[in-house]
Order: C-alpha cells, then sequence, then structure tokens
C-alpha cells in the first residue's frame, strides 16, 4: 500500500503557475474578478492610545506565571519562576570568555544594527490594485487565442440563461403548454418567420402604434421588434381590481392598479393568444398555432384586431374607476 | 385518394385481368348482389303508419332531451375546407421572400461555372426556367427553408462541384461519356441529401438531359393511390393515376420532349392509335390523359428516351428506405401486403439502379436516403454499409462495416439489388466545411435574415454548434431557431 501523505510529491515545484507580470495585461479572469479590499475603508484597523499597550499586546499570561501569582496570594507554593534558570543575557554580561563564544546570532544583537548589502530580489508586495491596471490593452491582447476576446462589458445576451431577447423569452414561455419548452420554442421560430415573410403591415392611423415605432417597411426584416410593437402597442396600462365589500352592501368596488412592464406584456400576450386559439385553422400540420397567433399580431399592427377593443375598454373602465382611489382600505 | 377498387373486389379482377394488348382495357363491372333472403321483399307487410296529428307535450315531471342551438353549432356552418385544401396548404411550396434584401452580385448557375472549383463555398441562383422544371419534378420540399429568401439560391460546396465536372463529363460528345452512374446518397438527417439530389438535377438539366424523379418513394408506397395488377407472373401492380400524374409533369420538366420526335411506328400493340411523327412531349400528355393507358404510353416513352441519339437520362428517388421496407400499404388478393418491388414503377427503377438495365445514352441513376421520415430497413442498412465499407467519422473514429446479423431476417430482393459488384457507389456527404459554412452564412447576412457581423467566431461557433457543419443544423441554429 503507498504512504497516504506522499512528501515527494507535495514538494513538486509548480511551474505552471500563473505569474502578473508588469508588462503584460493581467489574465481575462483577473480582470472579470472582483476586487476589494475588505481592511481598506469598511473595517478600519483598531488603534491604541499613546503610551497604552496594543490591541494585541494585552493577553493572558504564561500558564507558570499565572500559577505562580496565584499560589502568591493563596499562600501554596506555586512554581518558582525566578529560580528556573539564569537568563542567557545575565551570563553574557558577566563573563567575557563566553560572550567571546557565543554563537553568532546572540553576537548579532549587541552590535548596532545596520543594515549591509543589498537583495537581489524585492521583499515588499506591490498592491493588487496596481497589478491589476497598470498594464497597456495591446501588448498580450491575442496572442495565445484562437479567435478575438469578446468585448467588455459582455452584452446582456451573452449570458446563458437570459440568451434570448426579454420579449421573446416571455411569449415563449407563454406559448408553452404541459412543459413542453422545445414545442414552444419552435413555434416561437415559426411566428418570427410568419412575420419575416409576410408582407409588410399597413398601419391603420386611428390605431396608432408606439411612438417612434419604424416604418411599416422595416419591420418584416425584424421580427423580434415586430412583435415587440405589437405587443407593447396594445398593451393596458392598468388592470382592474375589484375590492371586495367597499361599495357597501357587500358590493365590490373598482380600483384600478398600475401594472409594470413585464405585467402588461403578459396581459396583452393571453389576449393575443386568447383571440387566436379562436381563429379557425386553414391548414393541416403542426404550423397551424403558430401561423394563426403571427396573423393575429399582424392584425394588431395593421389595427384590425379585436384585441385593441379590450384594452381600450379596460382603460375606460379605469378612468371611471379613478374615483375610487379616493377611498381607504379599512 | 382511395383506392377505385377495394380489396375486397380485387380478387374478383384478377380472374379477368387487365389486358392492355387489346383494343381497350375491359372495365370490369361489378353488379350488386342480393342479401341472401327467401323472402321476396314485396312480400313483407308495409310499416305501420306513424300516429299523424297533434304532437303530444310531455307529462309535467318528465325531462325530454333539448338540444339547445349554441355557439358550437353556429361555428359548424363556417365554410369547410374543401378536400385536399388543407394539405395543399401543408405541402405549399413557396421560392421568393419579397421582403428579404436582394443579394448583390449573386451568379446564376449556368453550364459554365457548375463544374467551376472557384464558385466552391458560394450560394448560386437557380435560374427561373430551371426552378419551373424543378417544381414540375417536384425536387423543393416543404421542409427546405427557400421562402425565407429573395430568390431560391444553393450552396456549392464541395461534392455538388465534383457532381458538376462528372455531369458535365459524361455529357461530353467523348468516349466513356455513354456510361450509367448508380449512386446511393447516404448520410445523416440535415446532411443536404435531398438538396444533392435538386443540384444534380439542376445540372441535368442545365445539360439537356431527360430528368424523371420519383419525389417521394413514401407516396408510391403508403397506399394513397389506385393500384391494379399486371397480367405477369409474379404478379405485379400498376399505379395509374401516380403514372399519369408522372406523364403530366414530364413535358414541363424536361422541355426538349417537344424536339423529340416519335419514332416508333404504329404497331398494333398501342392501345390507342397514335398518330405518327408527333413529339415525345405530345405522346406523354397523350398518356396523361387517361389512367387506362399510362401505363402502357409511359412504356412506350421509356423505349423511346433510351433509343440511340437519345440525351442522356437522371432518374433520382428520394427516400429510398420507404421503396425498400418489407410491405406496402397495398394488399394482394390473397390479403397478403405488396411487396414494393411488386410495384411496377419502383421495379422499374430498381432494374436501373442494380444495373439490370442499362441507359445506353448514358446517365445517372440516384437515390436518396431519408433519415428524418424513414422505417427502419435492416437489409437496406446493411447492404449500403457492405457497399460503403468503414467509415471515419469527423470525431477520427471508425465505425466497422456491418456484419449480418445470423438471427435476422433480411430481404434478399434489397439484398441482391445492392450487391457489392453491380457498381453502385454511396456517397456519403459530410458536414460542411467552415468555409463553405461562411459562404452560406454570408448570404444569410446579405439576404438580411441572419444581423450579427458574420466573423470567424460566429462562423466557428455556429459550425460547432451544428454538429461539425451539418447544414440543416447550421440553418437551424442560425436563422431557424434564432429566437
Amino acid at each position: 500500500m503507498p504512504p497516504r501523505l506522499n512528501l515527494l510529491r507535495a514538494r513538486r515545484p509548480t511551474m505552471s503557475r500563473v505569474r502578473i507580470s508588469h508588462q503584460g495585461q493581467p489574465s481575462l479572469c483577473l480582470r472579470l474578478a472582483p476586487q476589494r479590499s475588505i481592511t481598506a475603508d469598511e473595517k478600519p484597523l483598531p488603534t491604541a492610545d499613546e503610551g497604552a499597550p496594543g490591541p494585541n499586546q494585552e493577553q493572558l499570561p504564561h500558564v507558570s506565571e499565572e500559577a505562580a501569582s496565584t499560589s502568591n496570594i493563596t499562600g501554596d507554593g506555586g512554581p518558582e519562576i525566578e529560580e528556573q534558570g539564569t537568563p542567557v543575557d545575565e551570563v553574557l554580561g558577566r563573563d567575557q570568555a563566553s560572550r567571546e563564544k557565543a554563537p553568532k546570532v546572540m553576537k548579532e544583537p549587541m552590535q548596532p544594527a545596520s543594515p549591509t548589502g543589498t537583495r537581489s530580489f524585492s521583499t515588499s508586495t506591490r498592491p493588487r490594485q496596481d497589478a491589476l491596471t497598470s498594464s497597456d490593452d495591446s501588448g498580450l491582447q491575442t496572442t495565445g487565442h484562437k479567435f478575438e476576446l469578446p468585448a467588455l462589458p459582455l452584452a446582456a445576451h451573452m449570458h446563458l440563461k437570459y440568451r434570448y431577447a426579454p420579449v421573446v423569452k416571455q411569449v415563449t414561455n407563454l406559448l408553452m403548454r404541459d412543459g413542453k419548452l422545445s414545442v414552444a420554442q419552435r413555434n416561437m421560430a415559426m411566428i418570427l418567420n410568419h412575420l419575416r415573410t409576410a408582407s409588410p403591415p399597413s398601419v391603420n392611423p386611428d390605431r396608432p402604434l408606439l411612438p417612434g415605432s419604424p416604418p411599416a417597411s422595416h419591420l418584416p426584416l425584424n421580427p423580434i421588434l415586430y412583435l415587440t410593437l405589437a405587443i407593447d402597442s396594445v398593451a393596458p396600462l392598468l388592470r382592474i381590481r375589484a375590492q371586495k365589500g367597499m361599495a357597501g352592501g357587500g358590493v365590490a368596488l373598482q380600483m384600478p392598479v398600475p401594472l409594470a412592464l413585464r405585467q402588461r406584456r403578459r396581459q396583452a400576450v393571453m389576449w393575443i393568444l386568447d383571440s387566436a386559439s379562436k381563429k379557425p385553422s386553414r391548414g393541416s400540420g403542426r404550423g397551424g398555432f403558430a401561423q394563426k397567433v403571427a396573423e393575429e399580431i399582424i392584425a394588431i399592427v395593421e389595427g384590425r384586431s379585436g384585441v385593441w377593443d379590450r384594452r381600450g375598454g379596460i382603460h375606460k373602465l379605469a378612468v371611471s374607476a379613478r374615483a375610487n382611489l379616493n377611498v381607504r382600505r379599512r | 385518394m382511395p383506392s377505385s377498387i377495394c380489396w375486397k373486389c380485387l380478387s374478383t379482377t384478377l380472374t379477368q385481368p387487365l389486358r392492355h394488348g387489346s383494343i381497350k382495357p375491359r372495365i370490369p363491372i361489378y353488379l350488386p348482389t342480393l342479401a341472401f333472403s327467401t323472402t321476396p321483399s314485396f312480400q313483407l307487410p308495409l310499416p305501420a303508419k306513424k300516429s299523424s296529428g297533434v304532437k303530444v307535450t310531455p307529462k309535467k315531471g318528465t325531462k325530454s332531451l333539448v338540444i339547445k342551438k349554441g355557439k358550437f353549432q353556429a361555428e359548424n356552418r363556417a365554410r369547410r375546407p374543401a378536400p385536399g385544401e388543407r394539405k395543399a396548404l401543408r405541402k405549399r411550396i413557396v421560392l421568393s421572400n419579397v421582403n428579404a434584401l436582394e443579394v448583390q452580385g449573386m451568379q446564376n448557375i449556368e453550364v459554365e461555372n457548375m463544374s467551376d472549383q472557384r464558385v466552391e463555398g458560394q450560394v448560386l441562383r437557380l435560374p427561373g426556367p430551371i426552378v419551373d422544371q424543378l417544381r414540375a419534378v417536384e425536387a423543393f420540399k416543404p421542409t427546405q427553408s427557400w421562402g425565407l429568401f429573395q430568390s431560391p439560391g444553393t450552396l456549392m460546396r464541395r461534392e455538388t462541384v465534383d457532381m458538376g465536372k462528372l455531369i458535365a463529363d459524361m455529357s461530353g460528345e467523348e468516349g466513356g461519356s455513354r456510361r450509367t452512374v448508380k449512386m446511393v446518397l447516404v448520410g445523416e438527417k440535415g446532411s443536404g441529401k435531398s438538396m444533392m439530389l435538386l443540384q444534380a438535377m439542376t445540372m441535368a438539366f442545365l445539360k439537356g438531359w431527360t430528368v424523371i424523379n420519383l419525389p417521394e418513394a413514401q407516396d408510391i408506397t403508403i397506399g394513397h393511390t389506385s393500384y391494379q395488377p399486371l397480367p405477369s407472373s409474379p404478379p405485379s401492380y400498376i399505379q395509374p393515376a401516380y403514372l399519369t400524374n408522372l406523364l403530366r409533369n414530364l413535358p414541363t420538366a424536361n422541355p426538349h420532349l417537344e424536339s423529340l420526335q416519335f419514332s416508333q411506328p404504329t404497331s398494333s400493340d398501342l392501345p390507342i392509335p397514335i398518330p405518327p411523327n408527333i413529339s415525345l412531349a405530345r405522346l406523354a400528355s397523350l398518356g396523361a390523359s387517361d389512367p387506362e393507358i399510362a401505363y402502357p404510353i409511359f412504356n412506350l416513352l421509356i423505349t423511346e428516351l433510351l433509343s440511340p441519339g437519345r440525351p442522356p437520362v437522371f432518374l433520382g428517388l428520394d427516400g429510398l428506405a420507404h421503396a425498400m421496407q418489407d410491405g406496402t400499404g397495398y394488399t394482394a388478393p390473397n390479403l397478403k401486403p405488396i411487396h414494393p418491388y411488386q410495384l411496377m414503377i419502383l421495379e422499374w427503377y430498381f432494374k436501373f439502379l442494380a444495373g439490370r438495365r442499362r441507359l445506353p445514352n448514358g446517365g445517372i441513376v440516384m437515390a436518396a436516403t431519408s433519415q428524418s421520415n424513414a422505417p427502419k430497413v435492416p437489409s437496406l442498412d446493411l447492404a449500403l454499409s457492405k457497399l460503403e465499407g468503414s467509415v471515419v467519422t469527423r470525431a477520427g473514429q471508425t465505425v466497422p462495416q456491418k456484419e449480418r446479423n445470423p438471427f435476422m431476417r433480411y430481404d434478399e430482393r434489397v439484398m441482391d439489388t445492392l450487391k457489392p459488384g453491380r457498381g453502385i457507389q454511396v456517397q456519403r456527404l459530410p458536414g460542411l466545411s467552415k468555409e463553405e459554412a461562411r459562404g452560406l452564412m454570408e448570404y444569410w447576412a446579405k439576404s438580411g435574415m441572419v444581423r450579427e457581423r458574420v466573423s470567424e467566431g460566429l462562423v466557428a461557433e455556429k459550425w460547432a454548434v451544428s454538429g461539425g457543419g451539418v447544414v440543416g443544423e447550421l440553418e437551424r441554429a442560425v436563422i431557424r431557431m434564432r429566437v
């Protein structure tokens, strides 16, 4: 059985240690790592008053010293600290011969301390901050990499979990039935492809889209924008919350509640899916529902969809229910 | 389309087989037979008359069934789709997208550049007349994404250029050009086998060949077209509706048939009197006019096309496994399933593939396998593996040649067709190289389908994601699933 602790192997020099050089740029992991120093600002070092012992100097005495002081109080014969031996300094002080034959280490403090000679290396460390920033970026940028390094900071979609546009991700999840995400993704891709290939929509001026939207002819080449524009244009700003019993006589009071962006989009998508599922299917096969959803999105941009009326109804109700906002909740 | 003859009546038909040799094929008449009964129906007492008059309202307390005219009935009043309408929508082939950007400087595929090494890795446009011809032979598939681009274009990969060289070489007047090349395309799912077939047909059209394509073997074998027995032993079956359709599309696909004269003198074998000095295109449309004469006219036409002095012939088939599976959707009079080799059109094709019949004017017999919708046919797998030998994958692993499993029953007809020594080449389509992938992605970017910058890093990333340049997967990764 080999020995558990292999001392020889443990002492093996590590050749592949990463060094931070002064000239080159530090490695990517160092640049990306959070740079923090805890002791500097957040937790200042403890200080001592002038003349008083420092924070680490007031420690418990040695066991034998403590026992001696205890016995001094109680009168017992404790350990004799004084009689344990003669300090070396005393011996050296009184004996000339031993002072000459003393080891070199003990002789040194007796001489005045003055550094002699120079070291070939530095014993002071550079602050880490310094090592991380003090270099030019051009030197080692591309050497050793097969492809160019990504531009920093990384774009939002470079994260694995956020690689799709937020609207696309939300709609995909709302399309999903029975937890079948890949089916929903295929449907989503079909919807976007349908938007790509359909003829450019003719926008109805009575149903204005979001202000600042691009011209309709630009939409098919950017289907994600097309989808986002349709959803955001019909998304309601508010919802109506029925406050139970607030109107008196057990009647619920209608209260308008503002919605956040994601909530607004969710409501719009639910309306779209609702009205798409009520359409009669024309073809057969698996692309049917995606086609209906895509046609509904085009209908929204063209102002033909019934979703606009649902949004208008909610807004109308919310305006009339504005007066109820003064009622205090009990 | 349901069969015009019910399979229970088929035994009756066999006793009076179709004789196309005679003047007119005799159409069997089925007389309605009476149900077995000894009592004449008129002796039965008349049914009792229903009591007419006032309707009795149900008694109080009894429940009666009331069907409300609700929402469901209102929905049903909407126009029902006509038969075949929904399928036509599903199988619709769109070849253009007006929204896509037009790619500047895109070349057409032509006789001059189809075998040129320099166009390797470029996407070339299919010229308009060729597109019509390809439509007629049903070379486009609804699953391919032609509908995303301004005009149909195809990537010239290394194998395509090699095929172009072969077709150009075989079209030449030099010696050695009059040979028959037999080829089976294999490769993993999405590796471009059907597209290779399309490209080969494109180049054959450019060179003025006659192209006869069986676009989906599945359509032949699943039992969706009518069938008739032929007086042959072993029994063989023809599919008149399928043949009619094939003959109808032939003149559109091969416009040069207009200029080829029907040379065979009118013999007594012909089912209908054929006027002399008609073109082959006219002959094909004659056959397409009546399903009853489609088969003899098809035979005549093939004999004409293979007679000396005619252009080379390209015979294509997609979905080989369907044509080589154990049975079809059709049933014989003994209620056993019919083997695909008993279907005339497939038997005819396999004669050329196996080399039992030659193409005297030269030509290519090309069959493509399919990986997405194919039945398991162990005989086909074994035969192809024996033809191909061991395969070295991209990862450097060697997949050894398959060996005959002693516990498996193999179809000897399939094994015989694809026997080594028949000169059948197996062409495996590997993934694209990175240069080819780059060319394709640049084409997508120029068409506006890719909004990112096509850099070396992006190409390498997508190439790796697509399993080493499998072109179908590359398309899914870059333009289909880019959600």
